[in-house]
């Protein structure tokens, strides 16, 4: 019967790699496949073939020579909280995610419980096989040793973990059978942890000197060395040694420490093997679901529409009232804001207090200290935010035509001029990106510091320029968002839009030379406004108003930004309206 | 409920809410549809039939401007398509046999989104009676996933008749409901044709068409190759060969025979 299902799967890995070689024919994916084949090999392959000797071999971990176990340890370390993590996080039932079509064919089959598991092991080495070659090509850095050891090392780490997760959704689910819920269940695991962080904590206290209060001249060796101490002494180590075994083939510095290393390792997996295929826990319902869900998750992906991949738990209120008279486009914006409400959660909320009150305690430490670099140090972490919430935002806030391009013949009925159609659907990524920028201006308006290198920045040159600021960066939102939504309409092929979209490294070359392009228009946008703001504050500062220089050129850019847009959205709204679905996507 | 067709009055002739002349849509080199012209009047429910590929839903695309036609023209209500769109599209609602939906908003928001953009005053009300009429008022605060397939159908409908469409296209408006959903459909749908809407439905259920339909059009590799009223159509292949029904004219003017179906 196993051969049966193997039959399946060699096949269909043999069709779909000779569907993706027949669709090179197609120039756009032949060009995709080019740009991502170069990629590739300048990132990957290049380094390590013929031009190795022109370039400097991969450092090894910056580590001190005495503490050149701390790596490993640290892997351990990471190993086992994700083990942890795999008894603690699930909520639901044992499942394994099987395609629809095979959850359609081989449940009534009469296939054993045990086969099934078997082919979803041996499915899932598939997977395996191609995040090591993946990491192994990207972590070229990471460790010294031969890229087929750590390769290798890569493969049975995965291969216990995914064992591991396995059974313990197969215990886990035993346990739900006999009454255990799933918070006493965390509770338990928690307790265990805590105590057993607690014990540690308390041996640290009573067997290490005290944690250093301030940095050495060494930078962060003192931190090195405390850590080191830490893990190599008391209960760690014996705490880790499990985990160290999974983890040692990696770090094996030659073939035959390689193999001794594997010894255990291959063990492990036969133990796990064993315990996963006599757990007697029944997975078809939950896979049942399961698929399904897998299955509307890589619709929504294959759509190009990753936020819908994550389909919407409960409802959003609106974020305000609609009323009936009024523009069209509103409903849009709302419906747009109403969509990306859905992922502000109270997870993303409760990191952002995280992450106000840890900025909080840095920034009170510092000011008690006397630190003056603070307000340096903040300033360059918020421009670095602006920077990216410009040019990784719009591709990363997709609340717009790329989330409803798929559901275009709805937005083809609805009687609104083109124009009107994209104006709406591009507001609400431009409306949220705005909001984030003007909040780190503000910051920046507060931390910018009064002094820099002797001269004296007044409060009215730093309002000036934020002010410039403010009005100046949701145009060029405005904008950046429109070239992607203009990509979307104009390609649409390359957007994934298609309920069978393409995937593979041609589809990879697709939206680099889709990224590069963007990037490109959005300077060449940005070029006319720029040397208009440029000339006004060059003039008024040589008559000696360099203030009014930056808020006159900033009114003059932010004209022209507004009539590039305009036009823009003229021009996509002729676009969207000439848009033939039935060519594109039917 | 009576459920009678709507009979045509020897009386003056009501307006035409549909015109349609020498519509063509090609794929590529394919022809879907080749030179389609016919015209529905006010109060009329026209069955759109034919065999799989005929080009029934790509005319019900074409019409209701989700896609270009390649040639001809369309006009709704008075109002062409491709030069007055916005006010065409003001006028109809089209039912896909797949609810297509939006899985972030609830059914109340979709009716408030639709309201928005067909500015429907005091569409609270409406809606309401509609989602009583469709029996799920009681879902109001529910996402579309929380639906099933025949609720999705009936939030869609609800969605499209929010702004009293005097132009309703149907594909497959059966898809998905229970019994006692078909039957309410057929009820509405002659009860909007009743207060003059122009209605054209495609489906593969005869029996269904031949029960609300006053006049058919019969498609077969894009051509058209009757219409006329009910009465008409059948008087036409009875003369030709005797016999009945709508299943019977299907296979007679389609050049099929029930034993190769």
């Amino acid at each position: 019967m196993l051969g049966a299902l193997l039959f399946y799967q060699y096949h269909s890995w043999c069709n779909r790699l000779l569907a993706r070689l027949r669709r090179l024919r197609q120039p756009k994916y032949l060009v995709g496949a080019i740009v991502g084949g170069l990629y590739l090999y300048f990132c990957f392959f290049r380094g390590s073939a013929g031009s190795r000797a022109a370039r400097p071999p991969p450092l090894p971990l910056a580590v001190p020579p005495d503490l050149n176990d701390l790596p490993q340890t640290l892997a351990a370390l990471g190993f086992m909280v994700m083990v942890l993590l795999a008894w603690i996080l699930p909520h639901s039932r044992a499942a394994l995610a099987f395609s629809e079509a095979e959850v359609a064919f081989l449940f009534p089959a009469p296939v054993t419980r045990r086969t099934l598991i078997n082919f979803k092991l041996l499915k899932s080495q598939a997977a395996i096989a191609f995040s090591s070659l993946l990491l192994t090509l990207i972590g070229r850095g990471w460790g010294g040793g031969h890229p087929l050891i750590r390769m290798f090392g890569w493969w049975a780490a995965f291969s216990v973990f995914n064992l591991h997760l396995l059974g313990s959704s197969f215990a886990l689910t035993m346990l739900m059978d006999r009454g255990l819920s799933n918070w006493k269940r965390r509770a338990i695991f928690l307790g265990g942890a805590a105590a057993v962080a607690a014990a540690i904590f308390l041996w640290m206290r009573h067997s290490l000197p005290p944690f250093p209060s301030a940095p050495d001249q060494d930078g962060f060796k003192w931190i090195v060395d405390y850590i080191g101490q830490v893990f190599q002494s008391g209960p760690l180590p014996w705490l880790l040694a499990p985990f160290r075994l999974v983890i040692a083939p990696y770090f094996a510095s030659g073939f035959v420490e390689f193999l001794k290393a594997l010894a255990p390792v291959l063990a492990i997996i036969v133990l796990h093997y064993f315990w996963v295929v006599r757990s007697n826990v029944a997975f078809e319902e939950a896979s049942v679901e399961l698929s399904r869900k897998v299955a509307e998750r890589m619709a929504a992906v294959r759509s190009g529409n990753w936020q819908a991949a994550r389909q919407p738990k409960k409802a959003v209120r609106p974020p305000f009232t609609l009323r009936p008279p009024g523009p069209p486009w509103v409903a849009l914006f709302w419906k747009n804001l109403i969509s990306a409400g859905q992922y502000v959660t109270a997870r993303v909320w409760l990191m952002l207090v995280w992450v106000a009150v840890f900025a909080g305690l840095l920034l009170q430490t510092q000011l008690r200290r006397g630190g003056g670099g603070l307000e340096v140090g903040v300033l360059f972490f918020i421009g670095m935010l602006l920077a990216m919430s410009l040019f990784s935002g719009p591709q990363m806030l997709r609340n717009d035509l790329r989330q409803d391009l798929p559901a275009a013949d709805v937005l083809k009925m609805l009687p609104m001029p083109g124009w009107q159609v994209v104006l709406g659907e591009v507001l609400a990524p431009a409306a949220m990106l705005a909001a984030v920028q003007w909040l780190l201006i503000l910051f920046a308006a507060i931390f910018f510091p009064r002094h820099f290198e002797k001269h004296l920045i007044p409060l009215a040159a730093r309002l000036t320029v934020a002010l410039a600021a403010a009005l100046l960066l949701p145009l060029i939102d405005l904008i950046a968002l429109l070239i992607p939504n203009a990509a979307a309409l104009y390609f649409p092929a390359w957007y994934h839009l298609g309920k069978d979209a393409p995937r593979g490294f041609e589809t990879m070359g697709q939206q680099l030379i889709l990224t590069f392009g963007q990037l490109l228009i959005l300077i060449l946008a940005l070029l006319l406004p720029a040397g208009v703001f440029t000339a006004v504050f060059l003039c008024l500062s040589f008559l000696g108003w360099p203030l009014l220089g930056v808020l006159l050129g900033a009114l003059a850019a932010a004209v022209l930004l507004a009539t590039e847009a305009a036009l823009g959205l003229r021009l996509l709204g002729g676009v969207f309206t000439r848009f033939d679905l039935s060519a594109e996507l039917l | 409920m009576d459920i009678a067709p709507p009979r045509i009055t020897e009386t003056a002739a009501p307006p035409p809410q549909i015109e349609v002349a020498g519509l063509t849509k090609l794929y590529g080199d394919l022809p879907a549809v080749t030179d389609l012209s016919f015209v529905v009047r006010s109060g009329e429910v026209i069955g759109l039939v034919g065999p799989n590929g005929a080009g029934k839903t790509t005319t019900l695309r074409c019409l209701a401007g989700i896609i270009p036609p390649t040639r001809g023209a369309v006009r709704i209500c008075g109002f062409d398509l491709a030069r007055q769109p916005i006010e065409a599209k003001r006028r109809l609602a089209f039912f896909s046999d797949e609810p297509r939906l939006f899985d972030y908003l609830t059914v109340a928001q979709h009716l408030t989104f639709i309201a928005r953009i067909y500015g429907v005053a005091g569409y609270q009300e409406t809606g309401r009676q509609l989602l009583e009429e469709l029996e799920i008022a009681g879902k109001a605060d529910k996402l579309p996933i929380e639906l099933s397939r025949g609720m999705k159908q009936k939030l869609a409908i609800a969605c499209g008749l929010l702004h009293a469409p005097q132009v309703i296209f149907f594909d497959e408006p059966l898809t998905g409901l229970d019994p006692i959903g078909i039957r309410r459909m057929k009820d509405s749908i002659l009860k909007r044709a009743r207060a003059g809407a122009a209605i054209l439905i495609s489906s593969h259920l005869l029996h269904l068409l031949e029960e609300v339909c006053s006049h058919v059009l019969i498609l077969k590799d894009g051509r058209k190759i009757i219409d006329g009223s009910l009465e008409e159509v059948r008087q036409r292949f009875s003369e030709q060969s005797g016999g009945g029904n709508l299943e019977d004219v299907f296979f007679r003017a389609t050049g099929e025979t029930k034993g190769e179906a």
